[in-house]
């Protein structure tokens, strides 16, 4: 398999503060990589230097073999704050992207009705986001991402806002837009399970400056569901060995 | 999401749609305590001294005898020319300084103390001064008193609003590639709309005020000059229909803003 992603000895400080130090990774077409670590450790700021939002002290970050500086129209991000526009309509917001991207008024119009139907939003296109419950905002925030149609997803801890239970109703719904449209996807989590289940690889962070502990390699088959990879053998021994990573570092 | 589900959430939405305007209970509410507060007014009448204050009755017959000479419609036209044109400038000139300011470092810190400064100077000692800048007595000094009085909550809450345009929209209109322009379109202007027209909502107030004291000190015109001429002769009744009526002209306009702000930022219209 290819490499779409390739993170080469990236350096990252603010002022005194080191956030990450000579960090390699790399993420393969297609694959679903999710990233553990603790709070403050970077994520943020590595997803954000992914999509060229802020710029490497160091190294540098490689996509589809051309270093980032800015953000690329095949790279959509999902936010964990869902970033909407209050004043803009569900359908409106869905289009921002596809809009600056100056796609004709026919193909955004297409996109948005294909979108909001797959993250299951139909009905609601004249709604304002704060007449939406959170869980339905980030389906708004992750169509919008959809509707870009890219290759590379950057998704920073999207579902960490929301309730367990509707988070793992959206965690089954990516597993299954995923079958549908394979993206490549960096996904940023707090949660172990959230990880295990949604990746091809977890990558376990060390605290401040971060580095990379380890990297597992998850091993349960597609097609997925929670439910089904929470019932998987390896799902035990897998949540236990990212546990012990994360506590480690914490001693 | 199920189609259950689905049709739960999508009827809850209808709701909240039907649910915006102010229920009519609220209306009652307002119309009767103006009437209570009218009621002890005039049923206090007999124990009042004339030369403060007189009952409803009396201002509503002066209402109908100042309009009968005429002299009611002259002021109020000239002084809503003043009023419309002096909001009018303070509009553009605070709108379009406020926007700069808040966007450009340099722009605000070379225009910041001078508003500051002039912000601090109670306006009412400035309009004397007007009249003698321009040389006149005329509409444009009295326009300019009026703008003067207006420009500040507009100028200030314009600049607040570009300057606290929320970071994470920035940071989204970054990521998606935006450009200046939908910048602006897409999330300055919008997120700075309820700041300014609350600046605006304020703004009206101040301008009456600035009115009234323009028309005192500057050439006695417009309703201003009716309160000094009424109150001179101890014609409590008749002064206080230009009173009533500049407070109310207040209160319409007001409500005229806040009914543009639930038009153009319905995403305000939440329930309380
Ligand atoms: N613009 C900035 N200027 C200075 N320091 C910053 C800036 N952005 C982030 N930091 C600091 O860098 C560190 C890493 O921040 P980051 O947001 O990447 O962490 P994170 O791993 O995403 O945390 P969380 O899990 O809480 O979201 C933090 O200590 C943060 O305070
Ligand atoms: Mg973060």
């Amino acid at each position: 398999m290819t490499e779409r992603i390739v993170v080469e000895r990236a350096t990252k400080r603010y002022g005194e503060m080191t956030v990450f130090q000579t960090l390699d990774l790399s993420v393969r077409e297609g694959e679903t990589v999710c990233i553990l670590g603790p709070s403050g450790c970077g994520k943020t700021t590595l997803l954000r230097s992914m999509h060229g939002l802020i710029p490497l002290d160091d190294g540098r970050i490689v996509i589809d073999g051309a270093a980032v500086t800015s953000p690329r129209r095949n790279v959509a991000m999902v936010f964990q704050h869902f970033g909407l526009m209050p004043w803009k309509r569900v359908s409106e917001n869905i289009a921002y992207g596809i809009t600056l991207a100056g796609l004709p008024s026919a193909v955004c119009a297409e996109r948005v009705r294909k979108y909001t139907e797959m993250v299951g939003l139909t009905g609601f296109e004249r709604s304002y986001p704060y007449q939406l419950s959170g869980g339905m905002q980030q389906r708004v925030g992750l169509a919008r991402a959809l509707a870009m149609e890219p290759d590379v997803l950057l998704m920073d801890e999207p579902f960490g806002a929301l309730d367990a239970q509707t988070r793992e109703i959206l965690q089954d719904e990516l597993l299954h837009i995923h079958t549908l449209v394979p993206h490549t996807m960096v996904f940023i989590t707090h949660s172990i399970e959230e990880a295990i289940a949604l990746g091809d690889r977890v990558v376990v962070m060390s605290s401040r400056p971060a580095r990379v502990r380890e990297i597992l390699a998850v091993g349960i088959p597609r097609p997925r569901t929670v439910a089904s990879v929470i019932a998987h053998p390896r799902f035990i021994e897998l949540r236990d060995r990212c546990w012990r990573l994360l506590r480690e570092k914490a001693a | 999401m199920t189609v259950r589900e689905a049709q739960a959430t999508s009827a809850a939405a209808t709701v909240m749609h039907r649910r915006r305007r102010i229920p009519a209970s609220d209306w009652i509410v307002r119309i009767a305590s103006i009437a209570v507060v009218l009621g002890a007014w005039q049923l206090a009448g007999p124990m009042l001294n004339p030369l403060i204050l007189r009952p409803p009755s009396a201002i509503f017959a002066s209402f109908f005898e100042l309009i009968g000479t005429g002299e009611l419609q002259e002021a109020l036209w000239q002084s809503l020319r003043e009023f419309v044109l002096g909001l009018a400038i303070a509009l553009v000139l605070g709108i379009l300084i406020g926007i700069l300011s808040g966007r450009s470092r340099l722009f605000y810190n070379a225009t910041d103390p001078l508003i500051g400064a002039l912000y601090s100077v109670p306006s009412v000692a400035l309009v004397p001064l007007i009249a003698v800048l321009f040389r006149s007595f005329d509409d444009p000094p009295r326009i300019t008193a009026v703008a003067l009085f207006a420009i500040f909550p507009i100028l200030i809450n314009t600049q607040q609003g570009v300057r606290n345009v929320d970071r994470d929209l920035l940071e989204v209109a970054r990521a998606f590639n935006s450009s200046e322009r939908r910048l602006w379109t897409d999330v300055i202007v919008p997120s700075a709309t309820p700041f300014v027209l609350a600046g605006v909502r304020l703004a009206i107030g101040r301008a009456l005020i600035g009115m009234i004291i323009a028309e005192f000190f500057i050439g006695l015109v417009g309703l201003g000059y009716l309160i000094i001429k009424y109150e001179n002769v101890f014609r409590i009744d008749a002064m206080f229909v230009p009173v009533i009526l500049v407070s109310a002209l207040g209160v319409l306009m007001m409500g005229f803003v806040q009914w543009i702000e639930g038009r153009v930022a319905p995403w305000l219209r939440r329930e309380h």
